[in-house]
């Protein structure tokens, strides 16, 4: 059976609660044998490997017991390793954003394309947002050489997908006229902190870690392109986690302060 | 003017080659903090095109790090030239725009990093074509290490572990390897490639740079004294490597030092 694939409209891998809820989402698709410690893997491509991308990956997926990796292709030389052998060890691959253009190009020269058709086949989950997320389907709106275009994706999925579809006006704006006009098939649109869940090429479920955050899909109607909102379940948000130093020093000022405001 | 006219105002004798490339084996800000000898030798090539050149960096190959481009404006500031960059992972131009703006260059740097990946990217910008324009219009391009392997048809690479093959744009038809005698094993795969069909080619040493009018080397350049850049090629039983003149950059050594002018051939 092939492997899930998690679409996401827009995240980051901060400590919001938002994000987290969304981490934690991802994981729960996996099934690593033997309740071994979940592998994942992050391909930060697309943004040119930025280290402080790579950091807040590590932190974040560390903290919920992950064995956490990267592979950066811009620094290669510090450590080579063998794509094919390391990505298909993995219980998820996780693809941040940035250029799409840029991310399947290097893919193609690097065949990191081939490894993840075969990761998919294999059963393992591919997740990410932005163009992590446009990458899987067939074609995906980018902006990566300026105006929003149509770009082609790996085709996992069938059909069209935008993302930060509510937070960027002019890519849903071309994502619309390119879908009314027949040069992109019809598809799914997904807000920042919106995300599917896909198996087999069906959609199983939409989620979203924020309450005004959207799915739909869009498709050529009668006279107008049409964009129908998908029913999306909310997740529980974790409390905020609190940096444990932070939490020390709040304690410390109000016994001090005897106020019990909240900083 | 009647086509009369015109006919008897053709000259036709070569002009000299306005297409320069000056390829680094290693150096420039990138590796020689305070040692600006390699980026003001093509500064004043630049010079040459405009009062106030414009340079403009391509940081592709380190995935456009923000503090490269940070020390790349730092090593060429606003009060001795125009200059400018280019992200194509935050690219913010149209195509058009893209090419006009390398076009309107004197100098287009090019910065280390993967060249595999680098050359991806430009590929998928169209940026490889628009260089090879840029070059034709008379644009002086430069670059170290993947910036100096991007411009010849094949080059070794060591960026992802083991050392290969790589093939460049093509614009010097010749094959080229870069911190050359640095370990890595470079050396050795640059002879083991070239006994196996590699074409002939240069190699340079970090602290080098080879500077070509057309696709002529006109000089080997260097910001270290002992550094050296060497032509390199299979005689059929051997490789035969060839030290080319390196005129050393900064302070001449004093005479009676060792003739490092004069053309040595080392088996």
């Amino acid at each position: 059976m092939s492997g899930a694939i998690v679409a996401i409209g827009g995240a980051e891998f901060t400590m919001r609660p938002e994000n987290e809820a969304l981490h934690d989402y991802v994981l729960a698709q996996a099934e690593p044998p033997n309740e071994d410690a979940l592998r994942i893997c992050l391909l930060p491509t697309a943004s040119g490997d930025p280290h402080d991308q790579i950091v807040s990956f590590h932190g974040a997926m560390e903290r919920r017991g992950c064995v956490a990796s990267a592979i950066s292709l811009f620094r290669l030389g510090v450590a080579p390793i063998d794509f094919a052998e390391h990505l298909l060890a993995q219980d998820v691959i996780y693809v941040t954003g940035g250029s799409m253009v840029n991310l399947l190009a290097l893919w193609r020269e690097h065949r990191i394309d081939e490894i993840m058709r075969t990761a998919h086949e294999r059963g393992i989950v591919l997740c990410g947002y932005s163009a992590g997320s446009m990458c899987w389907f067939e074609q995906g709106v980018s902006r990566g050489t300026g105006a929003p275009t149509s770009v082609t994706g790996l085709g996992l999925v069938s059909g069209s997908h935008c993302v930060h579809y509510s937070q960027d006006p002019p890519r849903r704006d071309a994502y619309r006229r390119l879908v009314e006009s027949g040069e992109m098939k019809p598809g799914l649109a997904l807000d920042d902190h919106a995300g599917v869940l896909i198996r087999d090429g069906e959609v199983i479920e939409t989620v979203r870690s924020r309450e005004g955050s959207a799915a739909y899909r869009v498709e050529p109607g009668d006279d107008v392109v049409l964009e129908i909102p998908l029913e999306s379940r909310l997740l529980e948000t974790a409390a905020p986690a609190v940096e444990p130093g932070l939490a020390e020093m709040r304690e410390l000022r109000r016994s001090r302060s005897g106020s019990r405001r909240i900083l | 003017m009647t086509a009369e006219a015109e006919d008897s105002t053709v000259v036709s004798f070569p002009l000299m080659d306005s297409r320069q490339i000056v390829a680094f084996g290693g150096g420039g800000f990138s590796m020689e903090a305070g040692n600006p000898l390699l980026d003001t030798y093509v500064l004043d090539l630049a010079r040459q095109r405009r009062e106030r050149p414009r340079v403009c960096f391509l940081p592709t190959a380190s995935g456009d790090a923000d503090h490269y481009i940070v020390r790349f404006y730092r090593a060429f500031p606003g009060s001795t030239c125009e200059s400018s960059h280019i992200s194509l992972f935050r690219r913010d131009r149209g195509a058009a725009d893209l090419r006009e703006h390398m076009l309107s260059q004197d100098l287009i740097y090019v910065g280390g990093g993967s060249v595999m990946s680098m050359l991806g990217t430009w590929r998928a910008h169209g940026l490889d074509r628009i260089l090879a324009e840029a070059w034709r219009a008379g644009v002086i391009l430069c670059g170290l290490s993947a910036g100096s392997l991007c411009w010849y048809s094949q080059g070794v690479t060591s960026f992802h572990g083991e050392v290969h093959r790589v093939r460049g744009l093509g614009l010097l038809p010749w094959s080229n390897c870069v911190h050359y005698g640095t370990g890595q094993g470079r050396r050795e795969a640059y002879h083991e490639l070239l006994q196996r069909g590699m074409c002939p080619g240069y190699a340079a040493e970090d602290g080098t740079a080879l500077h070509y009018q057309g696709t002529k080397l006109v000089a080997a350049i260097s910001s270290r004294p002992e550094a050296q850049a060497w032509c390199v090629g299979d005689r059929g039983d051997q490789v035969v490597e060839t030290a080319i003149p390196t005129r050393y950059l900064g302070e001449q050594p004093k005479a009676g030092d060792a003739s490092a002018g004069d053309l040595q051939a080392v088996a």
